[in-house]
């Protein structure tokens, strides 16, 4: 069901091990193009009211930076080492290849040069009706430049537990479920004991004691996520 | 061995990784790291990744691997093909080599914006009251007073600030409709078929319409010189545009979106120097063009140099490089 669900793309590096990414959808990207848009509207007001006084130079310096913000603005950021607007920075989105590289200069060119086809018939029709359509989101100037916008992740760190002396399981645990009972762990401080006893009831097979409830079955399978956490009998 | 052991047996390797990440995040040039050793950890840390999954180790381990050799992996095959050497290779060999392996694309997109210029050029010649059918009486009053010699004549002398302002306009005006003439080739390249005919079709029935009313002098030798880098410009876009859009309706043994995404890679090099032509040739239409003080043989003279360094420039340039 998860992996139905999920719109993980896995790339496999030449040393033969697989790096996950994670597109970013139609809301955050339009969230971080709303911000860009903020940007590059504010600092073109900025700029007409100065050089507002100095006449024709200031209309062609003026008219210069509108064409580089409809240009250039996208492709500059896109290159300059962190591959994100600071639209996509504020929303932790950034651009790659689809391997997961970092985008290179002739694909940050051609998506954001194609942004004129995605833009069509008007409000980027082309753009939101390809990234509605396709798993990996991609919007036409992606999809040739064969780019991706993906979310930046940090990993999440290591979690911190009560000492429960760890147990080892009754079966073997899939990486899936660990990861389940060690978030049941963690957020057991915080539920109430009777709503803790329930919860672990449904992840009791893990410690043998299947259709069984209570204090101890509840102690029995944070034993368990210890010993997912990695500490052993 | 357990996961405990196991992390602790490598968390060395791991953080001197991770200080290696941050010290290059810090200052991003080569000298951050050492190369050597940084590649050697990378290596050992994917070997411990396989292990950690194959073994099902806890989460956390997985993900701070996965996260290590994921920053790695970026750092170690991302390709950044620019600065100043790069910009010259494409200009003294890849921009004009990139024309030549598109000629049949170049020659398609000539063909669809000459063939309505002529066109629409002899019949607005011919009645001249077709150019109401192109443009609405206004604007065509508008370009009579701009070639007239008049007061708001183009041929009058005009003042620098001007210029500038032209400059600014030509420089987002022209390098936009350029883009479009490219992006438009997506649909299945009727966008760029459009915007070629489209501007050589209005184009055409202006310089008809002027010729009729005998401003053509004037006109022609406005135009003469920038239309050099411009008109080129625009037709090397749409034959970049054709060329995408030729790759979506005949993919060949690839997939379509493979097909695309090859046809892309080698099209866009046409665009880098699409831009710079526009750039030249809006410096020439704002400062040079409009200059009237030049005898109109002198004005004559440059563009002819110039039509036939473009044609020399894309025909020779760089054909024995490697």
């Amino acid at each position: 069901m998860a992996e139905a669900l999920d719109t993980v793309v896995a790339v496999e590096t030449p040393e033969g091990i697989l790096i996950e990414l994670r597109p970013a959808g139609l809301v955050v990207r339009s969230y971080a193009f709303a911000v860009d848009w903020g940007i590059r509207l504010a600092v073109l007001y900025a700029v007409a009211m100065l050089t507002a006084f100095i006449g024709g130079v200031g209309l062609a310096v003026w008219l210069i930076l509108l064409f580089a913000c409809e240009w250039l603005y996208p492709i500059v950021f896109e290159l300059k080492g962190s591959g994100a607007t600071p639209g996509k920075r504020v929303f932790k989105l950034k651009v790659t290849m689809d391997n997961g590289l970092p985008v290179t200069p002739a694909a940050s060119i051609t998506r954001n040069l194609l942004r004129v086809a995605d833009f069509l018939p008007f409000g980027f029709g082309f753009a939101i009706a390809s990234m509605l359509m396709r798993k990996d989101y991609k919007r036409l100037g992606d999809i040739a430049a064969g780019t991706m916008v993906v979310h930046q992740q940090k990993p999440a760190g290591k979690p911190v537990l009560a000492d429960v002396p760890p147990i080892t399981p009754a079966t073997a645990l899939a990486p899936r479920t660990q990861a389940a009972l060690i978030a049941l762990a963690a957020r057991a401080p915080f539920l109430t004991v009777e709503r803790l006893d329930e919860l672990a009831a449904i992840a009791a097979p893990v410690s043998g004691d299947a259709r069984r409830s209570g204090r101890r079955v509840t102690h029995r399978v944070l034993g368990v996520a210890q010993w997912a956490m990695g500490r052993r009998e | 061995m357990t996961p405990l052991q196991f992390e602790q047996l490598y968390d060395k390797e791991w953080d001197e990784l991770e200080l290696s990440l941050d010290r290059h995040a810090a200052a991003p040039s080569a000298r951050a790291i050492a190369g050597a050793r940084f590649t050697e950890l990378y290596r050992h840390t994917c070997g411990h990744l396989a292990i950690a999954r194959g073994r099902s180790y806890p989460p956390h381990l997985i993900d701070r691997l996965e996260h290590l050799t994921a920053e790695c992996h970026q750092l170690i095959y991302q390709q950044r093909e620019l600065g100043a050497g790069a910009l010259l290779r494409i200009i003294t060999r890849d921009f004009p080599a990139a024309v030549r392996a598109h000629s049949a694309y170049v020659a398609t997109a000539t063909a669809l914006f000459l063939v309505p210029t002529l066109v629409l050029g002899f019949l607005v010649y011919t009645q001249p009251e077709l150019i109401l059918s192109v443009v609405d009486a206004e604007t065509a009053a508008e370009f009579d007073a701009m070639y007239s010699g008049g007061a708001q004549s183009i041929g009058r002398l005009r003042d620098v600030d001007t210029d500038w302002a032209m400059f600014g306009h030509y420089i987002r005006n022209n390098i936009g409709v350029a883009f479009q003439c490219f992006a438009g080739g997506l649909f299945a390249g009727l966008g760029s078929i459009f915007f070629l005919a489209f501007n050589g079709a209005y184009g055409g029935a202006i310089a008809g319409y002027l010729t009729e009313r005998g401003l053509g002098h004037i006109f022609y030798s406005f135009i003469v010189t920038h239309a050099a880098f411009e008109l080129t410009a625009i037709v090397l876009a749409g034959a970049a545009g054709l060329r995408i859009g030729h790759s979506l309706l005949a993919p060949g043994r690839q997939t379509r979106v493979q097909s695309l995404i090859a046809a892309s890679r080698q099209a866009i090099v046409l665009l880098y120097g699409v831009t710079a032509m526009l750039v030249v040739a809006a410096v020439i239409e704002a400062f040079w063009s409009s200059a009237t003080w030049m005898p109109v043989s002198v004005k004559y003279g440059v563009a002819g140099l110039c039509w036939s360094a473009v044609f020399a420039y894309f025909a020779f340039q760089g054909r024995h490089a490697r």
